[in-house]
């Protein structure tokens, strides 16, 4: 089967389906929302120092303004896409339906080929949705249509993707929606923070703790804060902030290892 | 030609052995029944041959060693309970199934009217009865005019008159010559519907054949009495009687070519029993079953 084929099976099974059109919905007015609030938020930064370009409004100067529209928008990649891809796949386990599309016919190459094309698709029509609001953005403020740096564009694509495949990763896991979303939530909001200050205070601040999951996906869309002002908040280099070539890098690691994990459990496991 | 050639077919989940080197081959044309008792590992053989559970150890091929995942498309199947995606309809859980098999114009039309779904097409999945859950699992299975069927339990859970409906639908299905491979434990079913069956029993093949090679052509007669145990004594005593299978408070009598009921009710009365119950079954699947399970 060709990906568009595969493409249409799954855009068949999710397009009616009401958790999935919340989640996309949420996303989109979601995205917009944190826009127009850190807009306004600059706004009366600058009002607060009229006539004074503070640090604040500079933010909204290209290129920092894709840069910030980039950091909102990570935190719906975490918070909603991760849910999604927890409900996507453990929706397909609960109603027992990953099993029967290979009881009607699909090999089960073909049904972990569908997830991953699925996958990507969606990871590309976020990464959509950030740049036709980016361009709306510039549009709104007169400054002339520029698309945005490739390097952001790519960040947010990736970031999207690995928190859609980390949301898979735990429902494939747990395989109950509730447990699992709790499962994914907590892990990113809190359980890999706890991991990291564990190994801190017992074996020391070691760079490579900051290739974690969460850290290194976050380390895709990072605020632009100016080199000097990290120096301030992380005086240790083993803290400092990834670049975006560690995090990309890392991030296309993970993604690897997690394919290879669905295939391995796809192809071996009994469904 | 061999639609389904299944060889030492073993299946093992920790301490329990499902399948134990099983031996099966099922040719073009035959209806095929797999009956057992419950735990008998149809399902697993079933879920094997449909490749959603990996065998320990053996091998099967389907239409004599063909590979690629056209042959696996060639098979209509549903196994347990069916499964289809709740919030959709049955015209897009079907159009679903077509494009999990690859077929660009499915008849829906044709399938729902075939199942008696028309009216409900529709509704939602999670609104059907489990009866009409498992009409729509059979039209599925019917998306692609596939050659083989698989069918386990199809009438499970089903009230008289659904069973019959299934049962219906599955007999005109198997008048267009389709191979049809049906999972059952109720023996009326697969005799009824059967030209030929297999027998497993804890995982092992006990009998394979055509129907009409298994039963046995000795008239049969289900008897009772007020003393079961003494009926049972007289009866075991009797030359007449070649084989007796308890059923319930019930005997279940084979006889000697040529004896009769006639015969059976006198011996009986002239040896001082009154026979309660009387009467001449036809050749059962269902004597030869318990008779075959219980050596």
């Amino acid at each position: 089967m060709n990906p568009l084929h595969l493409l249409k099976i799954e855009w068949s099974k999710y397009a009616t389906n009401g958790a999935f059109r919340f989640f996309t919905c949420l996303y989109v007015v979601a995205l917009v929302l944190g826009v127009y609030l850190a807009r306004s938020i600059g706004r009366a930064a600058s009002m607060n120092y009229s006539g004074v370009a503070t640090p604040l409004e500079s933010l909204f100067d290209y290129p920092q303004n894709w840069q910030v529209l980039a950091y909102i928008g990570s935190w719906l990649n975490s918070f909603v896409l991760g849910s999604l891809g927890v409900f996507m796949i453990t929706m397909e386990f609960s109603n027992r339906t990953l099993r029967q599309s290979v009881i009607f016919g699909m090999t089960r190459l073909e049904v972990g080929a569908a997830k991953v094309v699925w996958t990507l698709t969606l990871a590309l029509a976020a990464t959509g949705c950030y740049v036709l609001l980016g361009l709306i953005w510039e549009a709104h403020d007169g400054v002339g249509l520029v698309l945005p740096p490739a390097g952001c564009t790519l960040g947010y694509y990736l970031q999207a993707l690995g928190y859609l495949l980390l949301g898979t990763l735990a429902g494939m896991l747990i395989r109950q929606t509730a447990m699992a979303t709790l499962f994914f939530l907590a892990y990113v909001f809190f359980l890999e923070s706890v991991i990291r200050w564990i190994f801190y205070l017992n074996v020391g601040k070691v760079r490579l703790l900051l290739f974690l999951p969460v850290q290194l996906l976050g380390g895709l869309t990072p605020l632009p804060v100016p080199d000097s002002v990290n120096h301030i908040f992380y005086s240790n280099p083993a803290t400092m902030p990834l670049s975006t070539t560690e995090a990309t890098v890392g991030a296309l690691v993970y993604m690897g290892l997690f394919v290879a994990f669905f295939s391995q459990r796809m192809s071996k496991s009994d469904l | 030609m061999s639609v389904l050639c299944i060889k030492d077919l073993t299946k093992v989940y920790g301490s329990v052995v499902a399948l134990a080197g099983l031996d099966l081959t099922v040719e073009k044309g035959q209806i095929f029944g797999l009956v057992g008792p419950n735990g008998s590992g149809k399902t697993t053989l079933l879920g094997i041959i449909l490749d959603v559970l990996h065998p320990s150890d053996g091998s099967y091929t389907w239409f004599d060693g063909e590979e690629g995942s056209h042959v696996r498309r060639r098979i209509g199947a549903f196994l347990e309970t069916p499964n289809f995606y709740p919030y959709l309809n049955a015209d897009q859980n079907l159009s679903l199934v077509a494009l999990f098999k690859g077929v660009s114009k499915p008849p829906l039309d044709d399938l729902l009217e075939l199942v008696q779904l028309k009216e409900r097409r529709r509704s939602h999945f999670k609104n059907y009865s489990l009866g009409m859950k498992q009409r729509l699992a059979l039209a599925a299975c019917l998306v692609g005019d596939p050659e083989v069927l698989i069918l386990d339990e199809p009438t499970n859970g089903l009230d008289p008159e659904g069973m019959v409906e299934v049962r219906e639908i599955i007999q005109k299905i198997a008048a267009q010559g389709k191979t049809i491979i049906m999972a059952s434990h109720i023996l009326d079913e697969v005799e009824r519907i059967c030209s030929h069956v297999a027998i497993i029993k804890k995982g092992r093949l006990l009998v394979t054949g055509a129907i009409g090679s298994i039963l046995s052509n000795r008239p049969t007669v289900e008897v009772g009495a007020c003393d079961s145990e003494r009926l049972f004594q007289f009866l075991s005593d009797l030359s007449v009687v070649k084989r007796i299978t308890r059923k319930d408070n019930r005997l279940l009598l084979e006889l000697e070519q040529g004896t009769n009921q006639e015969d059976l009710n006198r011996l009986a009365f002239d040896d001082g029993i009154v026979l309660d119950h009387l009467v001449l079954k036809r050749q059962s699947l269902e004597v030869e079953f318990l008779e075959i399970t219980r050596k």
